[in-house]
């Protein structure tokens, strides 16, 4: 390196932008250099001395944005709510799985109507001893379809869904929601006449709630930590297909993070980042399931997540961030290794790594938000 | 769920924004007001406008936030809604008669009187003068008022905002060595303002 490209870099060095080997070049040509040296050198002085001192904004800002937000959307006009919920929806509707998504339940919808045009043969009647129709007017009763048990794996995710299941410990004989249930079994059965089998002989039934109901609901069991039911929620949703279904799988794997880990859920976070490749919830779900595999000490796992997000503009910089303390910890993990072989002549079990899916959701919300903030300069000034 | 919301990334609670859930927000409120108030509030130099300009940005993502896109960055996006306000408050601000030197800006202490921080650009000229955290803080905020708008807007956006160079250009619409020349003219201003204090002297060794 010389003088001239330390002046192009030297910028990139001071704030951690530079790559390792041009940072290692940078630093070896300040040691054989006193004027790049008095560069770095000076600079790196005047970020340490010149901290702006960070003011506390006023006590009240938080709420008062909090209740301009509130007024804002409790006086947005009916059509500009409308307009709003259209452009929101016809932006994702120009997405190519969305637009499947959509011709799939387009598709559905037409085979129930005309499938329910014909309800004849699907009526079922009573016979009398006598091997005769009972006559019209008596009660009639539809059959109620063999529903499957609630721990089996359904047919839309994946297979890690039922598997995650089974290690949550849920057991067949378990009541399952009513309506969750009705919506998976439609996604298996093709949609089929399950909406009528779930409601009997109550005619009188609420009718079907809308996708967006349903997800707010669901949502409203992941805030209350009811990670068990959102998780069925989101995946009802996410079988129904639609503008939700993407989210939804991303918050059914946040709800298995929640129950039960990140050794359920690494695998949830992978399935949802293959079928959703290239929007932000393929990203997000990558991100997710390269957390879950550093905390369950899966490094080369996680490194290969960080290696594809870094391709991504979204991500680049904080799978680069990600990827030098994953650089960090693997040499750790070597040099305790290294250090139990020396100490222990006779060939041993190495221990377990501590399995860290608790850790993560026992993490304070604080803790978890500060490492997901771009690391703060101040404390890492230096060369 | 504030464990799982706190886990979440910004764009992520865009996204749940933009699903109606209104808790999202209010979690992007709390990672960003103090960065953001600060951003305004060294940049336009005012704290009783700072407030209502802070408020301001984030009312903009309320009534935008059905254009974000998620490829980019929230912050990169949050940031640009900022210097644009900012900017539009400073053409409003530069036709008023400048404020007179004996003006407190209201009640933030760690803000001089802008007559106290117009002296202290010229202090002695004594060599590795001692000085109290304070007095150096105060030089500070002095240089970095005393920047030219471009120059202190690229200083607060990569000091403040924590922003990479890369999406400090696309938030002012300059190329990236651009944005790196400004930053470099800010600090070495910063330099020569802090050069005499021993503090500095020492954080050179």
């Amino acid at each position: 390196m010389d003088c001239e490209k330390f002046d192009r870099v030297v910028l990139d060095l001071l704030y951690d932008e530079l790559d390792e080997l041009t940072a290692a070049a940078a630093r070896r040509h300040m040691e054989h250099c006193a004027r790049c040296s008095g560069i770095g050198s000076g600079l790196r002085a005047t970020r340490e001395v010149g901290m702006l001192p960070v003011l506390e904004p006023p006590a009240d800002l938080e709420s008062r944005i909090l209740a301009a937000e509130r007024r804002a959307h409790a006086e947005l006009p009916l059509r500009q709510r409308i307009g709003r919920a259209v452009s929101v929806m016809a932006g994702y509707a120009m997405r190519p799985q969305l637009a499947m998504a959509a011709l799939l339940v387009l598709v559905l919808a037409s085979s129930l109507v005309l499938l329910r045009a014909r309800p004849g043969d699907r009526d079922a009647m009573r016979v009398t001893e006598r091997g005769v129709p009972e006559v019209e007017g008596e009660a009639v009763v539809v059959p109620v379809p063999e529903q499957q048990p609630a721990g089996a794996s359904p047919s839309p995710p994946s297979p890690a869904f039922g598997a995650a299941r089974e290690r949550s410990g849920r057991s067949a004989s378990e009541p399952s929601e009513p309506k969750a249930e009705a919506a998976l079994g439609v996604a298996r059965s093709g949609g089929a006449g399950a909406p009528a089998a779930s409601r009997p002989e109550d005619e009188s039934a609420p009718p079907h709630r809308s996708d967006q109901q349903a997800y707010d609901e669901a949502l409203a069991r992941l805030n209350a930590r009811d990670f068990e039911e959102a998780q069925r929620d989101f995946e009802a949703i996410e079988a129904r297909g639609g503008d939700n279904a993407a989210s939804a799988a991303l918050l059914a794997a946040q709800a298995v993070l929640g129950q039960s880990g990140c050794t359920a859920a690494v695998k949830r976070f992978e399935d949802v980042a293959s079928r959703y490749p290239g929007i932000s919830i393929g990203h997000e779900a990558t991100w997710q399931a390269a957390k879950c595999c550093q905390e369950l000490g899966q490094l080369d796992r996680a490194r290969r997540h960080l290696l594809t997000l870094r391709a991504t503009q979204a991500y680049a910089q904080r799978a680069q961030t990600a990827l030098d303390a994953l650089e960090g910890q693997a040499q750790g993990q070597t040099a305790v290794a290294s250090r139990r072989a020396a100490s222990r002549p006779a060939p041993a079990k190495a221990a377990p790594a501590k399995p860290a899916s608790k850790a993560r959701r026992a993490r304070p919300p604080a803790a978890a938000a500060a490492e997901e903030r771009p690391a703060a300069p101040k404390a890492d000034v230096g060369f | 769920m504030a464990a799982a919301r706190g886990d979440a990334t910004d764009e992520m609670l865009m996204v749940r924004y933009q699903r109606g859930d209104r808790e999202a927000f209010g979690e992007l409120v709390r990672r960003y007001q103090a960065p953001i108030y600060n951003f305004v509030i060294r940049h336009l130099q005012h704290p009783s406008t700072a407030e209502d300009v802070t408020q301001d940005v984030f009312m903009r993502v309320v009534q935008k936030a059905a254009e974000f896109k998620h490829e980019a960055r929230f912050s990169t996006w949050l940031y640009t809604i900022a210097r644009n306000l900012c900017i539009d408050h400073l053409r409003k601000l530069s036709h008023r008669r400048h404020p007179s030197l004996d003006q407190a800006p209201g009640a933030d202490p760690d803000q001089p009187a802008l007559g106290e921080s117009i002296a202290d650009r010229h202090p002695r000229a004594d060599v590795d003068r001692s000085a109290t955290a304070s007095e150096v803080q105060a030089c500070v905020v002095s240089a970095v008022s005393a920047l030219p708008e471009e120059q202190r807007e690229v200083f607060l956006l990569r000091e403040i905002g924590n922003l990479p160079f890369r999406e400090i250009a696309e938030v002012t619409g300059v190329g990236e060595n651009t944005v790196k020349s400004r930053m470099r003219y800010a600090l070495d201003r910063l330099r020569s303002a802090l050069s005499e204090f021993e503090e500095y002297s020492r954080a050179l060794r």
